[in-house]
C-alpha cells in the first residue's frame, strides 16, 4: 500500500485500538506501565521484521475487495470487479520503531475459485469473515467460511473478527437488528465484531487498526516468549502482556 | 371494390360476346360473382315471360337450357372442390409425416446429451469466450501476478526510501535485522545477508 510506506502515523488516536462492540470482542483493554516503554524499544532490537498473514474470507460480492482497498488505498470503486483466485495488500505499520506489517489476502467469493483461494489460507494468523449487512443470507455463509479457513490452521493461535459490511446500504434500525444476529454468530464462532462501509469508510481505520494491534500484540508475546527466557521467567505472561500493550500503547499515542 | 374491379373485367368480355347470356357460355372456372349476376338477370328476364305472351315457349325453353348449363357448371366446381380438398389433406398428411420424422430426430439427438454425464458440460468450440485454461495454469498465473506485485511494492519502497534520503540508514537497519533468525526458514538464516529485508518480507506463506 502506497499510503503505508511512510512509518505510520504518530498521531494515531489510542481509541483506535478499542473494540467495536463489547459483546462481541476478543480482548479488553489493560492499564499500561509508561515505565515499560524503555523496555519495549530495548527489545526492538531483538524483535526484527514482524509479518503477519490475515485472511479474508466470505460471499460473492460482499465487498471484501472494497473494504481493502478503502484501508489499504483509501479508494472506493462502485462498479463491481470479481476477484480472480486470490489477491493481496500489504500494509506497513511501524510501532516504536519496529517495523510490523499485515499482508492481507484477498479471497474471491466466486465458488469456482474457491480451490485456488483456500489454498492460501494456510499460515493465517487472523481471519476475516465478511458478510453484508444489506443481504442477511451472508452472515449465514460466515459459518462455513471460517471453518474451511480454520482447517487449514492450527485454531488457537489465530484472531477471529466478523465484519459486517456495507452499513451506508441499511437503516439504523435494520443495522442494529442484524448486528443482534450477527453478535451471536461471532460469539459462536469466537469472533470479534465489527461494522463498517467500504463506501464511507466509516470504521475502516479503526477496524483495522484494530486487527493491527492484536496481532502485533500476539507477535510481540511470542517473540518476547522466546528471546527473553529471563522475563518468561520472573513470570508471567502478565509482564511479557503488559509489554506489548505498553508497545501499542506509544505506537499508537 | 373487388366487384367493380370484376366488372369492369365483366364489361370488357361482355363487349366482346354481347350480353349477359354469354356468362352461360364460360368455363365454370372462370366465373366471376359478376357472371352470377349475369346468369340470375338472364334466368329472371324468362321466369317473368313465363307468366302471360307469346312469348311463354320460347322462355320455357331458354330457362331449360340455363338450367341445365348451371347445373352442369355446379356439378363441374363442386368436383374440382372435392378434388383440390383431397389433394390438400394428401399434403397436409405428409407434411404430418414429416413434422414427426423431425421431431424423432430432435428427440434422439437431445437424447445423447444425458449419456454425457450430469457433470460434463458441451463447450462450443467457435466461442472465442469457451473455458480453455486449466486450473494450475490459472494458479501459475496468479502466483507469478503475487510475485510481481510484490516486486513492485519493493521497488516504490526503495524509490520512497531513495526520495527521502534515508537509503543507507534504512540498509543498515535491514542487515541488523537480516542477522536475526526467521523461523520460516532457519536454514537459511546465516546466509541471509544477501536477501534484502523486503525479500523476506515477502517469502509468502501458501500452499504449492
Ligand atoms: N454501498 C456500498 N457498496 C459497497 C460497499 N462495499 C462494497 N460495495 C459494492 O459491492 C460490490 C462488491 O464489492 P467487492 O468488494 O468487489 O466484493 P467482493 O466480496 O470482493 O467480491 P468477490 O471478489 O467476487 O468475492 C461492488 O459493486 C462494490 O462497489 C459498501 O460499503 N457500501
Ligand atoms: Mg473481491
Amino acid at each position: 500500500c502506497a499510503s503505508a510506506l511512510l512509518p505510520s502515523n504518530p498521531n494515531y488516536p489510542f481509541s483506535l485500538t478499542r473494540w467495536y462492540t463489547p459483546e462481541a470482542c476478543l480482548q479488553f483493554k489493560d492499564h499500561f506501565h509508561a515505565q515499560l516503554r524503555t523496555a519495549c524499544q530495548q527489545s526492538t532490537g531483538t524483535t526484527g521484521l514482524k509479518i503477519s498473514k490475515v485472511v479474508v474470507v466470505g460471499d460473492v460480492y460482499v465487498g471484501k475487495t472494497s473494504l481493502i482497498h478503502r484501508f489499504c488505498k483509501d479508494r472506493f470503486e462502485r462498479d463491481y470487479k470479481a476477484t480472480i483466485g486470490v489477491d493481496f495488500e500489504i500494509e506497513r505499520f511501524e510501532i516504536v520503531g519496529i517495523p510490523y506489517n499485515l499482508q492481507i489476502w484477498d479471497t474471491a467469493g466466486q465458488e469456482k475459485f474457491k480451490c485456488i483461494a483456500s489454498a492460501y489460507y494456510r499460515g493465517a494468523e487472523v481471519i476475516i469473515t465478511v458478510f453484508d449487512l444489506a443481504d442477511i443470507q451472508t452472515l449465514d455463509h460466515t459459518k462455513q467460511w471460517l471453518e474451511d479457513a480454520l482447517r487449514e490452521n492450527e485454531a488457537n493461535s489465530i484472531f477471529i473478527f466478523l465484519v459486517g459490511t456495507k452499513k451506508d446500504l441499511v437503516s439504523d434500525a435494520v443495522c442494529e437488528r442484524t448486528e443482534l444476529d450477527a453478535i451471536r454468530f461471532a460469539n459462536d464462532m469466537q469472533a470479534e465484531y465489527w461494522s463498517v462501509s467500504a463506501k464511507t469508510g466509516e470504521n475502516v481505520k479503526e477496524f483495522f487498526s484494530r486487527v493491527a494491534a492484536l496481532a502485533f500484540e500476539q507477535s510481540m508475546i511470542r517473540e518476547l516468549e522466546k528471546t527473553t527466557g529471563h522475563m518468561a521467567q520472573i513470570g508471567t505472561g502478565n509482564l511479557i502482556r503488559m509489554l506489548s500493550f505498553a508497545c501499542l500503547y506509544f505506537a499508537f499515542l | 371494390m373487388q366487384r367493380g374491379g370484376e366488372g369492369e373485367e365483366e364489361e370488357e368480355d361482355g363487349e366482346d360476346d354481347g350480353g349477359p347470356e354469354s356468362a352461360l357460355q364460360k368455363s365454370p372456372f372462370q366465373l366471376t360473382a359478376e357472371d352470377v349476376y349475369d346468369i340470375s338477370s338472364v334466368v329472371g328476364r324468362d321466369l317473368l315471360q313465363l307468366s302471360a305472351g307469346p312469348e311463354v315457349p320460347a322462355a320455357a325453353a331458354r330457362l331449360q337450357f340455363s338450367m341445365v348449363r348451371v347445373l352442369e357448371m355446379l356439378e363441374a366446381l363442386v368436383s374440382e372442390g372435392s378434388l383440390t380438398e383431397e389433394q390438400l389433406r394428401m399434403e397436409r398428411d405428409s407434411l404430418r409425416a414429416e413434422l414427426e420424422a423431425l421431431r424423432g430426430r430432435a428427440a434422439a439427438g437431445s437424447a445423447q446429451q444425458p449419456n454425457l454425464g450430469p457433470d460434463k458440460m458441451v463447450i462450443d468450440l467457435t466461442d472465442p469466450n469457451r473455458p480453455r485454461f486449466t486450473l494450475q495454469e490459472l494458479r501459475d498465473v496468479l502466483q507469478e501476478r503475487n510475485q510481481l506485485k510484490a516486486q513492485l511494492l519493493v521497488v516504490q519502497e526503495e524509490l520512497q526510501c531513495y526520495k527521502s534520503g534515508i537509503i543507507s540508514q534504512r540498509k543498515d537497519q535491514a542487515k541488523e535485522l537480516e542477522k536475526e533468525p526467521c523461523d520460516s526458514n532457519p536454514s537459511t538464516s546465516k546466509d541471509s545477508h544477501e536477501k534484502t529485508i523486503i525479500k523476506r518480507l515477502f517469502s509468502f506463506k501458501h500452499g504449492k
